[in-house]
């Protein structure tokens, strides 16, 4: 009886201080912002049962994931012991679960053997961490208390596990000794059970006792320790999972404030009339501080238990720029601890005199994000750096106007003659100089229509080397008689570059106009070269009432292979070793992996792969609105890095499929000097080579 | 103290220029008109020297003449940060005709600095600055690269022939600004083109004024010739080539 009552002491102990803390966080929570809604439960089970139960992100480093993953299932076997141990605290019963049998055993048996493994696994971590140097353990966030967090929690776990196998062998020491009723399969324990051997069976059952209560009061401990620890991960990171967004990590959260202003903004009637009293002041565009935030990046916050996946994979942090993008959850989570209290306390006007943008994070590693998604592909509790990182921008671009200066060239050019470059809008055909292109408004004008819309974009328009690129695409659709229509003077920047660098205002003008072109001409589907507007049309525009269909020329030309309408001879370019880099707007963004290198296959039969390829492929730079800039500073250019990646294969042909990575890619090859050797070709060009168009 | 700043409309300088009514008038079909781009780096360090609230600049009011179509032009500038703007409900036909305008427009309204382009990317004219302060009858001072307000007193700098000059000018005045008067031009946040919306811009009707100028013509710059590319492995064409056919050397 006493033991019930000095055990209910501690379990409400354990459970009011853990409320305070829900309390606490919970307060917290109110000051942020919705997020999008939470539906699709069934999409969201499957997603948590793959990602969290099934932990394949952390699998995408095999040997270490392994490692994880095993304390991970062993911790889920663990709990069903230590919910029975309560339920024996509070009513005095032992091994209450025992009825069972079978069931039982197997579970008791499992938590047994996994506590030896997680031991076992937890000295590695431990050595890992203090006789290893592992990179992705450092950097300017990782501070000492990081540190120390990290191993007291990592030296919790390996007292619970190491009491828990003392609480089992002397279990197994004192039943065995006693009247063989052994309750339970301990495969471990009764391993370990005979160093008591010659122990009295009242010795016994005192070191279990000890082991008993050592176990549950560091569960206690260990639970309330948590919320204040990185390890918080350990409550957070299954539920965090089932909030995901479950949109593709290409598409960012419309904006609706900004899509009612641009609405105003575009209708004669109301562009330049006084606000009407009745509407409701827009508080602010973009995050600015931690009440600015939603909730979900808040949770992704508290979830972050930095351990550096995605600051490990970010291009701006590989090459020595400011960004990490795990620094980012970090600050965050801190200024939340700060500011959170205050504005709790005396309300919204509340001011400490900082804010997370400038105080804690920088412009410089807001600007140095290409928006490539590889740390948000990376992170294994699916955390959405890229999105927070753009909410920023936004409220630099639209509250403050403060976008670098060279992107506000590009937001004037976007805005003045619909592209990022100064050039005339009457200029967008002079690709096609020489050839009979179908354009949209004569086919219209002669009562006829085309089943595609070839969008060509500003770099297929414009760029000197890109513009062979369009010409090679268009060639090959003139081969198959594919029925298309560009629509020349009329089209205007799909405005990826102003939404990725934070200007939602300029984005939506752009694709609220494009889409209105769209709906003037019936477009139904629409092809396009460059993988931003491909991005663009596919998953944000339908935001903005888009109804189209929209295929990436390369998925177009894989299933024209497939079918049989586009004969490729794989020997044709024999001579050739090729390898590809995947855009991030293709690959990461999108998932189209597999169809660019099965176009390539089809008329290059050497075909080698980068070491970083696929989902892990590095960024070449230039992606969101990093083209239209300087980079920040940094030790390395992105795409030098990534073109030594190239190199490294030792093919002659690097293959791209995006206007950006070919612009950076060829710099790479001038900067090596290795223009001679190793050619850059869009995947259109090889085609066009083998066909000899 | 209060600035003005001249505003301009201007073709958005990728424009393919065309003419109708016999070569007499622009095409304005399918423009994109912008601020002239000396006018909005005036504006821009208009709005920085108001900023700085060591300047005493008060306000900062823009000035435009033209018909309603060029609304757009006057919500940017306020969007950029211009406080309110006056409209002159003529169309422009000549500097003249606009510094006649503009003057008429703002004599009552005690302007300390009055900021103009030194010209318009259009027509490129050079002379509404120079006009505007005959007739206020106040002083201007030509081609300035860098205004500052320092203890009260308008700071100016000029570049001049292999040097520079620094000038302190009492108010009023009217500086015709170069580019170099601030670094980059200021952008309008999506913040400030809500807020353009509710600021005030006062249309006034032209006054009668004859244009000293008219137009007989344009024409259009002949084309550039074509890039002609040499063979490295013939490269010594390239002196044949500057000797007979360029005629240069």
């Amino acid at each position: 009886m006493t033991k019930q009552i000095y055990f209910t002491i501690a379990l409400l102990v354990t459970l009011g201080v853990f409320s305070y803390t829900i309390y606490r966080l919970t307060s917290f929570f109110r000051l942020t912002k919705p997020a999008f809604p939470v539906r699709d439960i069934g999409k969201r089970i499957r997603l948590t049962l793959e990602v969290a139960i099934g932990q394949t992100k952390i699998f995408r480093k095999p040997v270490i994931g392994l490692f994880h993953a095993l304390v991970f299932w062993g911790f889920l076997v663990i709990l069903i012991g230590s919910i029975e141990m309560i339920i024996d605290g509070l009513t005095g019963s032992e091994r209450v679960l025992k009825f069972m049998g079978v069931v039982y055993n197997i579970i008791i048996a499992s938590g047994d053997i996994f506590a030896l493994i997680i031991s076992i696994l937890i000295l590695v971590f431990i050595a890992r961490r203090l006789f290893f140097h592992i990179n992705r353990f450092e950097g300017i966030e990782m501070k000492r208390r990081s540190h120390v967090d990290a191993n007291i929690a990592l030296t919790i776990i390996l007292l619970l596990m190491l009491s828990l196998l003392g609480m089992n062998s002397a279990h197994c020491a004192m039943e065995g000794s006693g009247e063989g009723n052994l309750v339970g399969l301990f495969p471990v324990g009764n391993m370990i059970a005979g160093i008591y051997t010659g122990l009295s069976h009242s010795t016994l059952h005192l070191l279990h006792e000890i082991f008993w209560w050592s176990h549950i009061l560091l569960i206690f401990l260990f639970a309330n320790m948590l919320p204040y620890s990185k390890h918080f991960h350990v409550f957070l990171s299954v539920p965090n999972v089932f909030l995901s967004r479950l949109d593709p990590l290409g598409k960012l959260v419309n904006m609706d404030s900004v899509t009612r202003e641009v609405k105003l903004m575009l209708d004669p009637e109301t562009a330049f009339a006084a606000p009407s009293g009745d509407e409701v002041p827009i508080e602010r565009f973009g995050v600015k501080d931690v009440e600015d935030i939603s909730w979900k990046n808040y949770m992704d916050a508290l979830s972050c238990t930095q351990c550096g996946r995605c600051t490990e994979v970010c291009p701006a942090n590989i090459t020595g720029k400011m960004l990490s993008p795990r620094k980012i959850m970090m600050d965050v989570r801190e200024r939340m601890k700060i500011r959170g209290p205050g504005l709790v306390k005396n309300g919204k006007e509340f001011t400490d005199g900082k804010s997370l943008i400038r105080d804690y994070i920088t412009e410089e590693e807001l600007w140095a994000c290409t928006t490539c998604n590889a740390c948000a592909r990376e992170c294994p509790i699916n955390i959405d750096h890229p999105s927070l990182i753009v909410d920023m921008r936004r409220y630099l671009v639209m509250e403050e106007g403060s976008a670098p200066a060279e992107l506000n060239t590009a937001f004037n050019n976007i805005e003045n003659n619909g592209a990022p470059w100064q050039y005339s809008t009457e200029d967008r055909l002079l690709w096609a100089e020489g050839v009979e292109i179908p354009v949209m408004a004569d086919l219209f004008a002669r009562g006829e229509k085309a089943e595609y819309l070839f969008w060509v974009g500003c770099a297929g328009a414009f760029d000197d080397r890109y513009k062979k690129v369009t010409g090679a695409f268009a060639r090959i659709l003139t081969h198959l008689d594919v029925s298309f229509a560009v629509l020349g003077k009329e089209e205007t920047c799909t405005g990826d570059p102003a939404r990725r660098a934070g200007n939602e205002m300029l984005y939506q003008m752009q694709a609220l106009q494009n889409i209105e072109t769209f709906k003037a001409y019936e477009v139904r589907k629409i092809i396009t070269i460059c993988p931003h507007c491909f991005n663009i049309f596919k998953n944000d525009y339908p935001d903005l009432g888009a109804d189209f269909e929209v295929v990436s020329y390369v998925e177009l030309l894989d299933r024209f292979i497939k079918e049989g309408k586009l004969k490729l001879d794989a020997s044709r370019l024999k001579e050739l070793t090729v390898t590809y880099h995947d855009p991030c707007y293709l690959g990461r963004a999108n998932d189209i992996y597999e169809e660019p290198r099965s176009v390539i296959k089809s008329v290059a039969s050497n075909y080698v792969e980068m070491d970083r390829n696929r989902s892990f492929a590095l960024c070449c730079g230039a992606g969101g609105a990093q083209m239209f800039k300087e980079a920040e500073k940094g030790d390395k250019e992105i795409f030098i890095e990534r073109t030594e990646d190239a190199l490294k294969t030792k093919a002659n042909v690097i293959a791209t499929s995006c206007p950006f990575c070919m612009t950076m890619i060829t710099d790479g090859l001038k900067y090596k000097n290795r223009e001679d050797d190793v050619k850059n070709y869009d995947i259109a060009e090889l085609i066009v080579q083998a066909l000899e168009l | 103290m209060k600035i003005l700043v001249c505003i301009s409309n201007v073709p958005d300088t990728t424009t393919k220029v065309k003419f109708v009514e016999n070569n007499t008038k622009l095409d304005t079909n399918g423009i994109q008109w912008v601020i002239n781009p000396w006018d909005e780096l005036s504006l821009t360090r208009a709005l920085e020297l108001k900023d700085d609230s060591s300047t005493g600049i008060t306000s900062v009011t823009v000035a435009h003449v033209g018909e309603a179509s060029s609304e757009p032009t006057i919500r940017k500038a306020l969007a950029i940060g211009a406080d309110n703007a006056i409209r002159v409900n003529g169309e422009p036909v000549d500097a003249y005709y606009v510094a006649a305008q503009l003057s008429e427009a703002v004599k009552n309204e005690n302007f300390d600095i009055i900021l103009c382009g030194i010209e318009s990317s259009d027509h490129n004219g050079s002379t509404v600055g120079g006009m505007i302060s005959e007739f206020l009858d106040i002083a201007s001072v030509s081609a300035v690269s860098s205004l500052s307000i320092e203890n009260g007193e308008a700071v100016i700098s000029r570049e001049i022939d292999g040097g520079k000059e620094i000038l302190t000018v009492p108010v009023p005045f009217v500086a015709v600004v170069q580019k170099g008067i601030a670094k980059e031009p200021r952008i309008a946040a999506m913040r400030g083109i809500m807020m353009a919306r509710s600021k005030p811009v006062k249309v006034v009707e032209p006054i009668a004024v004859d244009p000293l100028t008219s137009v007989e013509a344009f024409e259009m710059p002949e084309t550039r010739a074509a890039c002609k590319f040499i063979d490295p492995a013939t490269a010594g064409d390239l002196i044949d080539i500057l000797q007979n056919e360029a005629k240069v050397i």
